[in-house]
């Protein structure tokens, strides 16, 4: 299978397809063996062998499982994409209210931190996985990217440095918050969700308090000008006279 | 003029007899010239000189590899069946695996996985009731090996007597089977075995494609084909260091060891004439392989090529 063809009538298609498509169907295939296997070689094998191929076809990828986890993440982030660009349709059919940005950010990250409970047991594994020096640079791609779909379905179209910090605070509600699922044993994950709606909470807080600062400092910088001018002029009115 | 014709009649004659026969007249050029070392032979020939080198050494085959290479052969078939990572319930078809090294390795490696794969089983159930734990005893849940199974062929009656002896003698009985079998027409039916490994052994072979492409037919549709062969090194002071090894000592090795210089001439000169790796590549992916890559082991002394059947 190294053509590509598409379409090739139904029955020929499988044998036209590439070996990327080929790989990617064996990863979708080894995500339901994950639970009882964990991210390892041996899901991989099961799901090659659900796709009527020999089990030594897991020998084609890293013996960590760190393309399954990758695979997984990617699925998510895609899925997470679609659901938001729906909603967004929706809203400029008019069919729904567009909503505040606290709530959206709380509604994307929860909708997406669901995608992990199915394998939630194993999840702890795949994040030290992905934290191996490998594998790095691609699971901060998908984080990155992932970040950056919430943020542009939110509406945000910054090109100040408010971009990098948006992005930044988001990134750390959306670790911390898995984090905390990871050990969360209430019913329905309710801790998790109520953690999430205080994080964002903190994040707007944050916001508006910064502006305040700045007026504040503005303010402030104002006012001490203003001093420094009195004075100099004070200093000179004596010296004439 | 009638005789001309009649010359050319019996040439073509020879020539059509089928190529399990022996060609008698070494006058006339019957085969395809090919190497055998750096001498120039016949396939027939060269068949036949292979055969007599390995029922030679095969007595003193594993003491000559150890000499010969250090130790580190065993430590580059570790490397290979790491490689392979077989999970319990693989069938490996170990072809000119003589011996038996690979497939011994290969025993050990699914049995330590089939060992964690219970010790994980059996932490789960705890809570079962005796009933349920005899039960699961019977239906053999618990086997050691997992229904994984290794099938060594060689072409050489001496290589395989003195594996069986091996795995007597080292306690090897379950999962293993030894079949004679010639590599480049195997005896085993399409679409059977989950890994084929050929180590040290698709050197001696005489038609490499031939061996190639019935490794693509016994493999299952997903099987993998792994090659541990001497390859070429590129690094040309280690290169001088190799040959120097090769000519000098290693042939005076095989008179002391074993008795037997010129076999072991045969070997050194033997890797000097095998395709390096791109090429080797090319001829695996020739044969209808896919994702065929290679890893070079000490610098290129020894290189491990895998394909898969896509």
């Amino acid at each position: 299978p190294s053509h590509s063809y598409t379409g090739q009538g139904g029955q020929q298609s499988e044998d036209y397809e590439s070996e990327e498509q080929l790989q990617h169907r064996i990863l979708t295939a080894a995500l339901e063996f994950v639970p009882e296997h964990g991210w390892t070689a041996e899901a991989i094998a099961e799901g090659a062998k659900t796709l009527g191929l020999s089990v030594a076809a897991a020998g084609m990828f890293h013996s960590d499982g760190s393309e399954l986890i990758l695979h997984f993440v990617s699925e998510c982030n895609s899925k997470l994409s679609e659901l938001l660009q729906k909603e967004q349709k929706l809203v400029q059919l008019g069919e729904a209210e567009k909503k505040p940005i606290d709530e959206f950010l709380r509604d994307a990250v929860e909708a997406r931190l669901r995608m992990l409970i199915p394998y939630i047991e194993k999840w702890p594994q795949a994040l030290s996985i992905l934290l191996l020096p490998r594998n790095i640079p691609s699971s901060l791609n998908l984080l990155t990217s992932m970040i950056d779909d919430i943020w542009h379905y939110a509406g945000d179209q910054s090109t100040d440095f408010s971009w990098y910090t948006r992005r930044a605070v988001l990134t750390g509600i959306y670790n911390t918050t898995e984090l905390v699922m990871m050990q969360d044993s209430s019913p329905g994950f309710e801790d998790t969700w109520r953690f999430l709606e205080n994080r964002v909470a903190d994040a707007m807080a944050m916001s508006s308090t910064a502006s305040q600062v700045q007026s504040t400092g503005e303010a402030v910088v104002q006012g001490l000008m203003g001093a420094a001018v009195t004075v100099s002029k004070a200093e000179t009115s004596r010296a004439v006279r | 003029m009638a005789a001309a014709r009649l010359c050319r009649c019996r040439c073509r004659a020879l020539l059509s007899r089928p190529a399990g026969a022996v060609r008698a007249r070494r006058g006339l050029a019957a085969g395809p010239e090919m190497h055998f070392g750096f001498q120039t032979v016949t396939e027939e020939e060269r068949r036949e000189k292979i055969y007599q080198v390995f029922e030679n050494v095969a007595k003193k085959y594993d003491v000559m590899n150890d000499s010969m290479t250090l130790g580190i052969h065993r430590v580059w078939k570790d490397i290979l069946v790491h490689k392979m990572n077989p999970c319990p319930g693989t069938l490996l078809l170990d072809v000119a695996g003589g011996t038996g090294d690979i497939a011994f390795r290969f025993i050990n490696y699914v049995r330590s996985v089939r060992q964690r794969q219970l010790q994980r089983k059996l932490k789960h159930h705890q809570n079962l009731s005796w009933q349920q734990i005899f039960e699961s005893y019977q239906k053999d849940e618990f086997n050691s090996l997992g229904d994984s199974q290794v099938v060594v062929c060689d072409i050489n009656r001496e290589m395989l007597k003195v594996g069986k002896q091996k795995a007597e003698h080292l306690g090897y009985s379950e999962g293993l089977s030894w079949v004679l079998g010639n590599a480049e027409e195997l005896p085993f039916d399409d679409d059977k075995f989950d890994v084929y490994t050929i180590a040290f052994g698709i050197r001696n072979v005489t038609r490499i494609d031939l061996a190639l492409q019935e490794a693509y037919r016994v493999l299952k549709p997903g099987g993998r084909f792994l090659c541990l062969e001497f390859s070429h090194v590129s690094n040309p002071l280690l290169s001088r260091l190799y040959d120097l090894y090769s000519f000098q000592v290693i042939p005076v090795l095989g008179e002391v060891i074993a008795g037997d210089w010129r076999s072991y001439q045969y070997l050194v000169e033997s890797i000097r004439q095998f395709p390096p790796q791109e090429e080797l590549k090319a001829m695996i992916e020739d044969a209808g392989f896919f994702k065929v890559d290679y890893e070079n082991l000490n610098f290129g002394i020894v290189a491990i090529h895998s394909g898969f059947k896509l």
